[in-house]
Formats: structure tokens, C-alpha cells, sequence
């Protein structure tokens, strides 16, 4: 009698956030035990799903039912299913909600008395609750049941400070884009249904039409991109989760929009099959618009939250770029570059909850300690809040790709498979493939340049604001949710080959092909030189040399040059000795040459306001730079105006608050119906 | 025996045509009480069938249930609800009555226009019952067209049930004993809320002519 199978781990993980949920709203009345118990058990709860989808991933068969529920409707079963792809993303998401969950002891601790801890637990709780069905369901219904729940749950969460209208605009906002996605995703499943006649999702689609497989494509891609937040329908994402409390965003950035790709692999990869070469590329160019675009409007972002929203943007895109690939070479039949692009897109899926989540929780330990999120009244932190700073800056080394940090493996894996997807032959292709590389590189230097904006802006120099100088390091339990993600994020950068070995057997179910023994660079360790080729490159030797060269320089310096005097004095300040923090560079001024250089894209509109009589000594001057939103403007705002314009018009003439025109129409609508099933 | 449900089908349809043609609000709630007494006549005599065949009491129960229900309770409350708010004579119908018989004599001919293919309920010969019974459903919806006091629109309410229940026992032998018990409560709720709503349209508008509720549109 075995008892840690995985099967049980992920009953006890499934059953242990159900009681957390209740404990939340039995413990209402005292909301610190609320708070820390409650916490507690999704602690608890996310180890159990830790070691049940590792002991899946590694070990374990095909699938696993965990639980079948039989309601009394005849085509419906609430399976609970564990495959290796649902175990990577449970995996994925009780990483991320271990650390959160730590985080959020600390952090909740600002609601005490003020707001209802228990309700929030309580929408805590069942929003992972949710996430973690929606990744296990085996059935297109209990997916959508899920899905909806999610939805339904995350936008309370996001609603849950609901006194600012501002975070109730980005609530209706997230809810009406979200709904429209489900709504496409409805369709999706009843087509599947009146084909295959069969909502299991383990089975079969070959009763699908080559035509419908191309609509059901479709209607996924845009159904899952809304919650992905690709361009251009992502402009609920930059409302919707700086608008949430922090560890949420936390959640809802890491892992939620994970759902979609999660979504995309089940439904496309696994359940319809790539076939058509032009699928690969409609996610690769989706893919490419969402990394430059977004990363290109994270930049010009002043508030924390909302640039690293934008950011999640642009990671998404990496991804889908990553999945375009590998759709492309799948239906090339490339298995080898179909399984290393789908590797690299996993992977960076993998890291992206882990640097985006110690993000997100240390913009909330900035909330935290400052009450604000704008950068241009943050400064100094670093010394205020040192450990925060450090995990901050580990978050952005790997959000940017620099070479210690994960983000570097993930998205030189993808370059990787990019580049190999450049084959003789199909030029189109091949042109296509060059242009994501450059979509890449511009990305990514994008991404470091924002990032170095986030960090120097906001925690060096000096304090802008008193909230900035009078900042307080966060509780030790914050510190270490964040820091247990970021040191994630140094593990598996150092060592990239840890995540590959384990996600071997999920990539060769995938795509039917393993790709360690394809990688000819010594990923893992640093003992293995001599295979090295050119397209190698092992992040550790890279982080060993580094070191080298920085102790060897120092060295080098200390010897040639001697006893060096140390001098402590404002740097310059050419003997003025009164800077202060007005004079200090701001984000709006680190952001403007991007401006200027990108002004097609942002078409930024500046505003100078002087007060007083002379040119040369004003009493007061106000700057004011804009970008303007051309998504919102030139796709959005149109297409509001018009169905506004319609339902004014057809208002009264519909609606004409008659009950005998009401029953009418019910009445037509009958008799039509009979005539229909008659004539059919 | 046998044919006893086409003739109780064509009674139960033919008092939906003397409703129609009724132009009192209390003659209203007579017909239907008359009606609901038909049904519970069909579901009585299927009921003992059922006992005698099958030894199940299933539909006898609900029989009872339809007598005190329908027959009985729903009614005095319609009376005593049209009892106590502000009576006026004047006319509650948009078009004339024989147009509106002739248009529900169209209703008839085209239910079975369009029930006569459905698979299931008329294989080979076209179960008149079921067409009546349907036909009953879309009279009682163009009854609630047409009147204009609210009792007008809860009496096609009922109407429109009554035909829901008898296509189900003339279809299927009766659905479900839990789902005809799920529905009963319904009505009775419906028709408590409904009552307590001509009230409020009653006190608002002083009158219940829900053409009234007009003004409320923003």
C-alpha cells in the first residue's frame, strides 16, 4: 500500500484548498488566524501538488484519474485527469502559489480590519482552486465550467478595492473581454461536440472536417488570446492586473494567462492536431506583434504594475513564438525543431511564472511599504528596502534575459529553434523566421531597457516623495515568497538542463522526439568542454567567466595601479553640494528618446504649462507627456461608437416597453421555430 | 376505451377557444377552471390505467394535486385578487372577437402543419392529441397577446402550462413525477408573485391595463 502516489498527493492538494476556502469564510470574524491558517493550508496544499505532478512528470504513465464525478446529465462527466501536460502546468502553478501564499501572510496583513480578510481568502483560494481544474479537467464542459469560474472569480479579485472607480473600470473592462473570449470559446466546444459527438477531451477528432478544424483553430486562438492578452486583444491586461492587490496580480500574471497556452497545446496541439502550415504562422506573427509591441509600450509605462503587465505582453508573445514555431515545423513534419521550439516555449513559459510572479510580489512590497506604484515618487529604495531591491534586480536581470537567470535560457532556446527553423528551401518561411529573430532581439533589448528604467528609477538615486523616504523593508515572510522565486530563477539558470531532463518525457509525448541528446552544448554543468560547438553555450561557464574576469580585472587594476584612496562625496555635483531629488533623471525623461525614435508607434503629444511673467523664471512649470493608446483609438473606440449608435437607434423601436410586443416576439419566435423544424 | 384521449384533447382545446371568445374577466377565470377540471379528468382516467396496468399511483396523485390546485385554489385566488382591485368595463382586447377565433383556428391548422413530421410523436398517423395540446400552448400565448387587464396575462399564463402538462401526458404517458411536482410549485409561485404584482400595477397606475407600464421605459 503505497499512500504518496501521485493520485493521492493531488486528492489531498485538491481537497486541502477546499478547506482552506472554507476555513477563510468559517474564521471571517478573526481576520489575522483567518489569514495565517488559510495561507497555511494552500501552503500545504500546493507541496502535495508539487510533489504529485513531479512524481507524474518523471514517472508516471499515460494519465491519471484523480476523480470522476458522474452527474445525473447524460453527456457531462466532471473527470479530473492528469496528464503529463496538465502536470506541468499544475506543477507551474503550485510552485507559483507556495510562494505566493508565503508572500501573501505578510502582505494581507494591511487588510486587517480593514476589509474582509475571510472574502478574500475565501476568492484566493477558489481562484486557484479554479486555475488547478481548468488545467485537470478531461471534459470540454468541466473546462468550461472551470474557465468560467476563473473568470468569474478573478475579476472579484480584481474588484476587490472596490471604492476606486478605476479599479472598477478595469473589473467591467477584464470581465467584458474575458466573456468575449469565453464566447468564441462556446462555439468552439459545440462544434467539437456536433462532429465528434463527444465532449471527452481524450478523444477523437477525427470526425472533424478539414474546413472546421481551420474554424475551430481560429476560434481558439482568439477565444485563448484574450486571456493570454496577445496583441490586439490584450488591453484588458494592463487595466485588469495592476488594478488587482499584489499577490493576485501575482497569480493572475504568472500563471492565469498561462491558462491560455495551456488551452492552445490541449485544443490545438493535442486534441486537433497541427496540419496546416499557416496555423504555426498566424501564432508566430501574433506572437511577434505581442513581444516588440509590448515590451515598446512597457517602456514608456510609469507605473510599476502596469509595466510589468505590458511586459507580460511581451513574454507571451516569446511564447506563442515559440508554439509558431513548433506548430510550423510540426506540420513540416521537422520533429526535431518542432520539439526543441516547443521545449524553449515551455520553458519560457516555466520561467515567466517564476520571474513575472517575483515581480509582481515585489511591486507589492513596494505597494506595501510606500502606498504608490508610480515611479516618479519612488527613488532610493535600495536603501530602504535592500532585500526587496535584491530580488527586484534578480527579477529584472531574468526578465531581461542577462545570462545567471533563466529568461537568458528560455529565450536563447527559442532563438535556437528559430534559427534552426531556417531550412533550404521555402523562402517564405525562411524570410518569416528572420524577422521573428529580429522581433526577438529587439524585444529583448527593449525588455533590458525597461527593466533598467524600473530598477534605477525606482530604487536608486534619491526619494522623490516623503512616502519613498520615510519606506520600511517589508515582513521577513514577504521577503521570502519573493525570494524563493528568484533564487528559482538563478537555479534554473544556472543549471537550464534540470528543467529540459524534466520536462523530456512530456516533449516526447508531445512532439515524439527528445531533444537532450540533440543538445550539443554542456547545459548542465560545466565539465563537458569538449563538445562544445558553435551554436552551444552553457550559461554556467558564461556566469564562471564573468567572475573570472571581474576578479581578474580587479586584480589586474590593484596591481598596476596600486593603493587606490577612497573618497565618500556626492557624485557630480561639481562642489554645488545641494543636489536633490529634483534634479535626478525621471522615468518620463529616461523613456523619451524611445519616444521620439518609436514616435509612429506612440505618437506621444506633450503638453507645457508655464505660470508667470518671465521665459527664463517661472513660478511654476508643468510638463505633460501622452501616448496615445492607437489600439483603443483606432480598433476599439470605433467599433463601441458604432454599437452604441445602433442601440440608441434600435432602442426604442426594440425596446418599446410594451409587454404585448414582448410576448410577441416571443410568440414569432416560436412559430418561426415550428415552421423551421417542419420545412428542415 | 381508447379513443377517450382525442375527445378529452379536442374538449381541453375547445374550452381554450370559449376562453377566447370570453369577454368578462371573471368569465376568464371560469372557462379556466373549467378546463383545468378536464385535465385533471385525463390525468384521473390515465391515472387509474396506470394504477391497473402498472400498479404505480404516480399520476393519480398528481390528478389530486391538479383538482385543489388548479381547479380549486388558483382560481378563488384570481377571484379574490380581481375582486379587490378597481373594476371598470371596457374593452380588453385589441381585435374583434371572431377575428380573434378565426386567427386561433389558423393556430390549430398550423400546428399540425408543423407537428405532423416530428419523429417520435406521429409515426405513420398524426397523434391528434399532441396537435391539440400544442395548439392549446400557442393560444394561450396569443391570449396573453391580445388582452390587455394583467389577470389576462396570468390566465394565458396557466394557459400555456396547462398545455405543457397535457402534451407531456398525451406524448409520454406524464413526465417525470418529481419534475411535474418541480413544476406545480412554480405555478403556484408564478401566480402568488403575479398576483401580488397586479396589485402594485393596480396602486401605480389605477388600473391594471399593462399597457400602462409603458411609462416606466428610461
Amino acid at each position: 500500500m503505497d499512500l504518496f502516489t501521485a493520485v493521492n498527493l493531488l486528492r489531498c492538494s485538491i481537497l486541502l484548498f477546499i478547506t482552506s476556502a472554507s476555513l477563510a469564510l468559517i474564521l471571517l470574524k478573526w481576520h489575522k488566524l483567518c489569514n495565517i491558517v488559510s495561507n497555511i493550508i494552500c501552503i500545504t496544499a500546493s507541496i502535495f501538488g508539487i510533489s504529485g505532478s513531479l512524481i507524474q512528470l518523471l514517472a508516471g504513465g499515460e494519465k491519471i484519474l484523480i476523480a470522476a464525478i458522474k452527474p445525473a446529465i447524460p453527456i457531462l462527466s466532471f473527470d479530473i485527469v492528469l496528464d503529463r501536460l496538465s502536470a506541468f502546468f499544475v506543477l507551474g502553478l503550485c510552485v507559483l502559489v507556495l510562494c505566493v501564499s508565503i508572500y501573501s501572510i505578510g502582505y494581507v496583513s494591511h487588510y486587517y480590519g480593514k476589509r474582509n480578510v475571510g472574502l478574500f481568502n475565501f476568492l484566493y483560494s477558489t481562484f486557484i482552486l479554479s486555475m488547478f481544474l481548468v488545467m485537470t479537467a478531461g471534459n470540454a464542459v468541466f473546462f468550461f465550467i472551470a474557465w468560467e469560474a476563473m473568470a468569474v472569480l478573478s475579476y472579484y479579485l480584481v474588484v476587490f478595492e472596490s471604492e476606486q472607480v478605476e479599479k472598477q473600470r478595469a473589473g467591467t473592462l477584464y470581465i467584458i473581454m474575458t466573456h468575449l473570449g469565453t464566447a468564441l470559446l462556446m462555439i468552439a466546444f459545440m462544434m467539437m461536440y456536433s462532429y465528434t459527438g463527444s465532449f471527452d477531451l481524450a478523444g477523437s477528432s477525427a470526425a472533424i472536417p478539414a474546413s472546421a478544424r481551420n474554424i475551430l483553430f481560429l476560434l481558439f486562438l482568439i477565444g485563448f488570446g484574450v486571456k493570454a492578452g496577445v496583441i490586439p486583444v490584450h488591453i484588458w491586461l494592463p487595466y485588469a492586473h495592476p488594478a488587482a492587490p499584489g499577490n493576485v496580480s501575482a497569480l493572475m500574471s504568472g500563471i492565469m494567462i498561462k491558462t491560455a497556452v495551456y488551452g492552445l497545446l490541449r485544443f490545438v496541439l493535442v486534441y486537433l492536431g497541427v496540419e496546416n502550415t499557416w496555423w504555426g504562422v498566424t501564432i508566430l506573427v501574433v506572437g511577434m506583434a505581442s513581444a516588440v509591441l509590448g515590451v515598446a509600450y512597457a517602456f514608456v509605462e510609469k507605473n510599476i504594475k502596469k509595466l510589468l503587465a505590458y511586459s507580460s505582453i511581451e513574454n507571451i508573445g516569446i511564447i506563442f513564438m515559440g508554439l509558431g514555431i513548433a506548430f510550423i515545423a510540426f506540420s513540416q513534419k521537422n520533429g526535431t525543431i518542432g520539439a526543441l521550439a516547443l521545449a524553449a516555449s515551455l520553458f519560457h513559459t516555466f520561467n515567466h511564472t517564476l520571474f513575472k510572479g517575483g515581480l509582481f510580489l515585489g511591486a507589492g512590497s513596494i505597494h506595501y511599504s510606500t502606498h504608490t506604484i508610480n515611479m516618479e515618487q519612488l527613488g532610493g529604495l535600495i536603501k530602504k528596502m535592500p532585500v526587496t531591491a535584491v530580488f527586484m534586480l534578480g527579477g529584472a536581470l531574468s526578465i531581461s534575459a542577462i545570462v545567471p537567470f533563466n529568461g537568458f535560457a528560455s529565450e536563447w532556446l527559442t532563438l535556437q529553434s528559430i534559427f534552426g527553423s531556417i531550412l533550404p528551401g521555402n523562402a517564405a518561411l525562411n524570410i518569416l523566421a528572420i524577422l521573428s529573430v529580429a522581433a526577438l532581439a529587439i524585444a529583448g533589448a527593449l525588455a533590458a531597457a525597461t527593466f533598467v528604467k524600473l530598477f534605477g528609477i525606482s530604487f536608486l538615486g534619491l526619494g522623490r516623495t516623503e512616502q519613498a523616504d520615510h519606506a520600511k523593508e517589508v515582513p521577513a515572510v514577504m521577503n521570502v515568497g519573493t525570494g524563493v522565486l528568484i533564487v528559482l530563477c538563478l537555479i534554473l539558470g544556472l543549471f537550464p538542463m534540470l528543467f529540459l531532463k524534466l520536462t523530456d518525457k512530456l516533449v516526447v509525448e508531445l512532439a515524439g522526439q527528445s531533444i537532450i541528446g540533440q543538445l550539443k552544448g554542456p547545459f548542465l554543468f560545466a565539465g563537458y568542454l569538449e563538445q562544445a560547438t558553435g551554436n552551444a553555450i552553457s550559461p554556467f561557464m558564461i556566469f564562471v567567466a564573468l567572475i573570472v574576469v571581474i576578479l581578474g580585472v580587479l586584480l589586474v587594476l590593484r596591481l598596476v595601479g596600486g593603493k587606490y584612496i577612497e573618497r565618500k562625496y556626492g557624485t557630480w555635483d561639481c562642489g554645488f553640494e545641494a543636489l536633490n531629488s529634483r534634479m535626478q533623471y525621471t522615468a518620463t525623461g529616461f523613456s523619451k528618446p524611445v519616444e521620439i525614435v518609436f514616435r509612429m508607434l506612440f505618437r506621444p503629444s506633450r503638453e507645457l504649462k508655464v505660470e508667470g511673467e518671465h521665459l527664463y523664471h517661472p513660478e511654476s512649470m508643468d510638463y505633460k507627456v501622452s501616448t496615445e493608446p492607437i489600439f483603443e483609438k483606432y480598433i476599439y473606440a470605433p467599433v463601441l461608437q458604432l454599437v452604441q449608435a445602433v442601440s440608441k437607434k434600435t432602442k426604442y423601436a426594440i425596446q418599446t416597453g410594451s409587454v404585448h410586443r414582448y410576448l410577441m416576439y416571443i410568440f414569432v419566435a416560436v412559430l418561426v421555430l415550428l415552421l423551421y423544424n417542419r420545412i428542415a | 376505451m381508447e379513443g377517450y384521449n382525442e375527445i378529452l384533447s379536442v374538449l381541453i382545446l375547445l374550452t381554450s377557444f370559449v376562453l377566447m371568445a370570453n369577454k368578462r374577466v371573471k368569465s376568464y377565470i371560469r372557462t379556466f377552471r373549467l378546463q383545468s377540471a378536464l385535465i385533471a379528468l385525463t390525468a384521473g382516467i390515465m391515472g387509474i390505467r396506470s394504477v391497473i396496468n402498472e400498479g404505480s399511483y404516480d399520476v393519480l396523485v398528481i390528478c389530486i394535486i391538479i383538482v385543489v390546485l388548479k381547479v380549486i385554489y388558483i382560481p378563488n385566488l384570481l377571484h379574490k385578487t380581481f375582486a379587490s382591485v378597481e373594476y371598470k368595463v371596457e374593452k380588453d382586447f385589441y381585435f374583434n372577437i371572431p377575428l380573434l377565433i378565426l386567427i386561433c383556428c389558423g393556430l390549430v391548422v398550423f400546428t399540425y402543419f408543423s407537428i405532423s413530421r416530428v419523429a417520435g410523436i406521429s409515426e405513420g398517423e398524426i397523434n391528434s392529441a399532441v396537435v391539440n395540446s400544442v395548439s392549446l400552448v400557442l393560444i394561450g400565448l396569443f391570449f396573453m397577446i391580445c388582452r390587455k387587464k394583467a389577470i389576462g396575462q396570468i390566465v394565458g399564463f396557466l394557459v400555456i402550462e396547462n398545455g405543457l402538462f397535457v402534451t407531456a401526458m398525451f406524448s409520454t404517458n406524464g413526465m417525470p413525477f418529481i419534475v411535474d411536482m418541480g413544476i406545480f410549485i412554480d405555478i403556484i409561485t408564478a401566480v402568488l408573485i403575479m398576483g401580488i404584482i397586479v396589485f402594485k400595477i393596480n396602486d401605480e397606475f389605477d388600473s391594471i391595463d399593462i399597457n400602462k407600464l409603458k411609462n416606466l421605459r428610461g
